[in-house]
Order: C-alpha cells, then sequence, then structure tokens
C-alpha cells in the first residue's frame, strides 16, 4: 500500500535535468503549457467560481441582511444571528437533533458497513450473491426507497408492524411516535449500508494477507488480528469515510421530507430540513431568505469546524501505523 | 483470495468440523441478511401486485390472493409517469455527458500537465468537496430566478459541465496511475496536449470514464432536493419529484398503484447496475482509495 497522503509526484530525473541543462526552452515550453493547463481545468475554475465562491460570498452577505428575495437587501447587522440563538424557539431543538442524529447514525453506520464488509471478505462460494444482495438498496433511489419505507412504518398496513404482530410483539408507531421517529430513519439508512460495505470492502482486500498469516502465525486471535493488523492498514479509508459521513449526516435531508417533515414536534427536525423549511416552503408565511442563509452559514460553520477537528485528531494517527 | 480452498494441506479432522461449522455459521448468517435485506423489495411487489379490495384488508396478507397487474398500467396513468420517466431521462442523460467530459479534461489538466497554480487549485477542488451544497441553494435560485432559468431544467445540468469535485478526484487519481513516459515520449514526438488527452488518454482511461458516468447517472436520477428546488410546473418534473408529490396526493389508498409504479421507477437504474456490475462495484470502491 502506498503512502498516504495527497501528493504529487515528484518530477522525474529526466524532466529536472532538462529544465537545468536548457533553461530558455523550458521556459517557453513552461509559458505553454502553464496556458494549456489552465484551459485544460478552467470548466471547474469557473465551476468554483460559479457554484461554490459566487454563492460563498453572497450568502455571507446575505446572513447579515433582511432580504425578501425581491427588494434590495437591508443590512441589519447580527440580527438574525441573534433571533436565531435568542428567539427561535425551534432552532436549538432542531441542533441538538442535528448533532444526536450525527454523534448515533454516524458510528453505526461505520460499525454496521465495516462488519458487513469484514462478513464478505472471504472467498467462500456464493460470497459475490451476498455482496450484490446487499448492495442492492444502494442502488435504488432515494425517494423510491424512502416512499416504500414510509408505508413499512404504517401502523395498520406496514410490514414493520406485521412482522412484530407475527412474532406476537406489540407494534409500535414507527414515525408516529416522536422517541421512534429518528431510529425509524436510522434503520432505513442501516438498510443502505451495501455503499459503505463496499468501500471498506475495497480497503480490506488491498490489505496483503501476508501480514495476518505472520501474525496468526506469532499466535495473534482474530479480534487482535483485526484490530492491529487490519485496522491500522484500513485506517486513511476509515478516517476518509468518518470525514464524508459526518458531512451527510449533517447534511440529511431527503429522509426527514419524505418520511417525518421534521415530526412528530422537532424529534426529526434535523438542520438542514429547518432550513429549507425557512428558506423555501414556509417562504410566503416569513419572507426573509436573510435569516434561511444565517442557518446556512451556522450548519456550514459547525460542519467545518467537525471536519477540521477530525482531521486534526486523527492526523498521523493512521499512517503511522501504514508505514511501520 | 483462493487462499482457504485452495491449500493442499490436508487439514485434521479434529480442525475440519469446527472449521466445517464456521462455515456454514457464515452462510446462516448471510442468509439471514440477505432474506432481511430483500424482504421490504418483495413486500413491494407483492403490494404492487395486489387487488383495490386486498391492499385494505385487515390484517394485511403478505402475499396477495390474486395478481393484478393492471396496476402497472393504472398506476404510471395517475401521475404522467411516462413524461416524467422522459424528464429525468433527459436530464440524467445531459448531465452524465457533461459531468464525463468535464471531469476527464480538468483531471487530465490537473495531473499530466504541470503549470504554475496546480497544487493549489486541486487543494481549492478538493476543499469544496467539504462545503455542503446548502450553502448554494438560495443564492443560486435567485440567480436563476434573475436569469429566467429557473423552472428549466438548466440548474440541473449545468454544474454537471464545470467538473464536480468528486468526479475530478476520482479522474485525477485514475490519470496519476499511468506512466508518465506515456506522455513525454509522445510530447517529443511533436504531439500537443489535446491530441494525447483524445488520442492517447481517452481510450486508456475508460473504465474510469465508466465508473464517473454510472455515478453520475446515479446522482442525477436519484435527486431530489434540487429539482425541488428549482422546478415548479408539474409537467417539467422529475420522476423524484413526481413520485413524492404522489404519496401525497392519491396514494392515500392506492398503495397498489403506487408500488407497481415505484417499482418502474426503480427499474433503469436496477437494469444499469445488472449491465455494469462490475464497475459500480470497483468505481464505488476506487472512492477508498482517496484517501492514498
Amino acid at each position: 500500500m502506498t503512502r498516504t497522503t495527497i501528493d504529487m509526484p515528484a518530477p522525474s530525473a529526466r524532466t529536472l535535468g532538462r529544465a537545468r541543462a536548457k533553461p530558455s526552452g523550458m521556459s517557453r515550453r513552461k509559458r505553454r503549457d502553464a496556458i494549456i493547463g489552465y484551459a485544460f481545468i478552467s470548466p471547474a475554475i469557473i465551476g468554483l467560481l460559479l457554484f461554490v465562491g459566487y454563492p460563498m460570498v453572497t450568502s455571507l452577505y446575505h446572513s447579515f441582511t433582511q432580504w425578501n428575495g425581491l427588494t434590495p437587501a437591508q443590512w441589519i447587522g447580527f440580527t438574525n444571528y441573534v433571533q436565531m440563538f435568542t428567539h427561535d424557539p425551534t432552532f436549538w431543538p432542531s441542533l441538538g437533533v442535528t448533532l444526536l442524529w450525527v454523534v448515533v447514525s454516524v458510528p453505526v453506520t461505520i460499525a454496521a458497513g465495516l462488519g458487513l464488509a469484514v462478513l464478505v471478505d472471504r472467498a467462500f462460494k456464493g460470497v459475490k450473491l451476498f455482496r450484490t444482495i446487499f448492495y442492492l438498496p444502494v442502488v435504488l433511489p432515494a425517494v423510491a426507497v424512502l416512499t416504500l419505507w414510509k408505508y413499512i412504518y404504517d401502523p395498520t398496513y406496514g410490514l414493520a408492524n406485521e412482522i412484530l404482530r407475527a412474532l406476537h410483539l406489540p407494534t409500535v408507531m414507527w414515525l408516529g411516535d416522536s422517541h421512534t421517529a429518528l431510529a425509524s430513519i436510522l434503520i432505513v439508512g442501516v438498510w443502505g449500508i451495501g455503499g459503505t460495505m463496499i468501500i471498506f470492502l475495497a480497503g480490506l482486500q488491498a490489505v496483503p494477507t501476508e501480514l495476518a498469516e505472520a501474525a496468526k502465525v506469532d499466535g495473534a486471535g482474530p479480534i487482535r488480528r483485526f484490530m492491529q493488523v487490519t485496522l491500522p492498514m484500513i485506517g486513511p479509508i476509515l478516517l476518509l469515510q468518518l470525514v464524508l459521513q459526518l458531512n451527510g449526516a449533517f447534511q440529511t435531508f431527503t429522509q426527514v421530507a419524505i418520511l417525518t417533515k421534521g415530526g412528530p414536534g422537532t424529534s426529526t427536525d434535523l438542520l438542514m430540513y429547518k432550513i429549507y423549511t425557512d428558506g423555501f416552503a414556509n417562504f410566503i408565511a416569513s419572507p426573509n431568505l436573510g435569516y434561511a442563509t444565517a442557518e446556512v452559514w451556522v450548519l456550514f460553520i459547525i460542519v467545518m469546524i467537525v471536519t477540521l477537528g477530525m482531521l486534526r485528531l486523527t492526523r498521523g494517527r493512521f499512517t503511522a501505523g501504514n508505514e511501520a | 483470495m483462493t487462499a482457504v480452498i485452495a491449500r493442499p494441506r490436508r487439514v485434521p479432522l479434529a480442525q475440519r468440523v469446527p472449521l466445517v461449522l464456521s462455515r456454514i455459521a457464515w452462510y446462516a448468517l448471510c442468509g439471514l441478511l440477505a432474506v432481511t435485506m430483500l424482504l421490504p423489495l418483495v413486500w413491494m411487489l407483492s403490494i404492487a401486485l395486489k387487488t383495490n379490495g386486498d391492499i385494505n384488508q385487515i390484517p394485511p396478507t403478505f402475499f396477495p390472493k390474486e395478481f393484478d397487474w393492471s396496476n402497472f398500467v393504472n398506476g404510471p396513468n395517475q401521475i404522467d409517469f411516462y413524461r416524467l420517466l422522459m424528464n429525468t431521462a433527459i436530464v440524467t442523460v445531459a448531465s452524465t455527458i457533461g459531468a464525463v467530459a468535464s471531469s476527464m479534461v480538468v483531471g487530465y489538466g490537473i495531473s499530466r500537465i504541470e503549470f504554475p497554480g496546480r497544487k493549489l487549485w486541486f487543494a481549492l477542488i478538493s476543499g469544496s468537496l467539504f462545503v455542503p451544497g446548502i450553502v448554494g441553494l438560495i443564492p443560486l435560485q435567485h440567480l436563476y430566478i434573475s436569469t429566467g432559468l429557473i423552472d428549466t431544467w438548466v440548474p440541473l445540468i449545468l454544474p454537471a459541465f464545470f467538473g464536480s469535485p468528486i468526479f475530478v478526484f476520482l479522474a485525477r487519481q485514475y490519470y496519476q496511475s499511468i506512466p508518465r513516459y506515456l506522455d513525454e515520449s509522445a510530447l517529443i514526438d511533436g504531439a500537443n496536449h489535446w491530441t494525447i488527452f483524445t488520442k492517447i488518454m481517452l481510450p486508456i482511461t475508460k473504465p474510469v470514464s465508466i465508473t464517473i458516468a454510472i455515478m453520475s447517472f446515479q446522482l442525477a436520477w436519484n435527486d431530489y432536493l434540487n429539482p425541488l428546488v428549482y422546478l415548479q410546473t408539474q409537467t417539467k418534473f422529475t420522476l423524484s419529484l413526481g413520485m413524492a408529490s404522489f404519496l401525497g396526493d392519491t396514494a392515500g389508498s392506492q398503495y397498489n398503484y403506487y408500488m407497481a409504479t415505484n417499482l418502474l421507477f426503480m427499474l433503469p437504474p436496477l437494469a444499469l447496475f445488472f449491465l455494469a456490475q462490475r464497475y459500480f462495484m470497483e468505481g464505488i470502491g476506487s472512492l477508498g482509495t482517496i484517501s492514498k
């Protein structure tokens, strides 16, 4: 396995040698390469400016304004933020639910995905069929899956209670009960664990078998082999998955929009969904897009802090095992 | 991978029994999980085949009493399904073309041409992977309103043509694995970068193009938030949007219609999956190698 940092390959000795030998010729080629290089990456540069840079700058500005989207925005300083933190009765509950969701769903997804990957990292007959079946839900459109699950959770006609009744267990209100709604959404997520499984599986298969064999000879049991050989080897993948899943969990939207619309009460009112209702759905009732963009920035800053914190905390820890 | 099976040495009986047992346990566990995973889909198929009288039975039965295939006609008719299918296909195909073309070009530039600022731009592109999509939603909606592009498919297609970071990443990853002497010798022979890109690189990077195509197909086919924000007219809806509102409007008592239509909605990505399964698995798997 190669090093785990994102590094450009060092220029080959040949190009370096040539650069020193013929400085003037190289500089002309260099200039031409620069123009052509920028031409090649220009779509991404335009994309960055148009779809990332422009919205970031304007939305940061709008978060300090009262703005209905039609007439020019009025600068109101930190009023939106102050209102969010002190007056909005749904902001803190929404943030609380979001953090709970992230803290629970990310470890569950990672652990289940890794567990399933370990399970199907065998050469047994039929393993490919199992992999395909486990991956299948990932292929299906989110809305198709979620609407199916909404009916599965139907208290009267749904499959979930049908199973509970068959097992003579008490039935559950699932999405209709504020105590079980978030967990019900998580179950749908676990059903789609195959994506995470495949990523970890690719990582596991890249681990040289000699390493595990050597540890086996040294008398390490399967759990110790996994903790001390396999886990450090797939460390970089684990870290990347962790960061991406955290990002995804903070931005969970479609599940809530289709399954619960934030309810019952505020039990599933994730910040992403609250932003959507404030900025788009309830726009006619209270037309302040400035407020919704302020919420966007709060979410954005939280995601940034968590992502950078994650990268910082784990820096070196995973790569160290790799170099050993 | 086949080490377990191919081991020539005879294992003593005392060891073979637990080996067989653990294998049985493995099959039992995988089988149980597979049945659990498939159960919702089987149940959906069963509902899609139930008659109108059958779906509202209390307590519900798992299997339909008789198969009602007309749901696959009546269901889609409730929401003008084939028009929405066409809309979704147009949006999906267009953004897939855009995604492949732009990420292959940008990926080439960022990995095979040396120019000042390359590292910085690559860092910016990869960094933008972590900017939540919601940041752009409100400003872009107003940009599209003021340019008259709201309620068209342009907002759904256009971004794909500007190199989405994740695909640029994948493309670059693949380009990096191609030996340098290929383009260096072509450059010495007088070929320019565009020729190298089209004549040498595009043919040998086909696997990653296909991976990007499949992933972008899925993204576009499955997208819900963007159509929700950018489309208003029912006749322009994509299937995600149409199916979500179908559930809200009429499905209340006609879940057999709904599930039959839902099955048709799932069919194109399913078909693609079974046709190009290898690329799906390897493509998604290669996401894990990004951190290398």
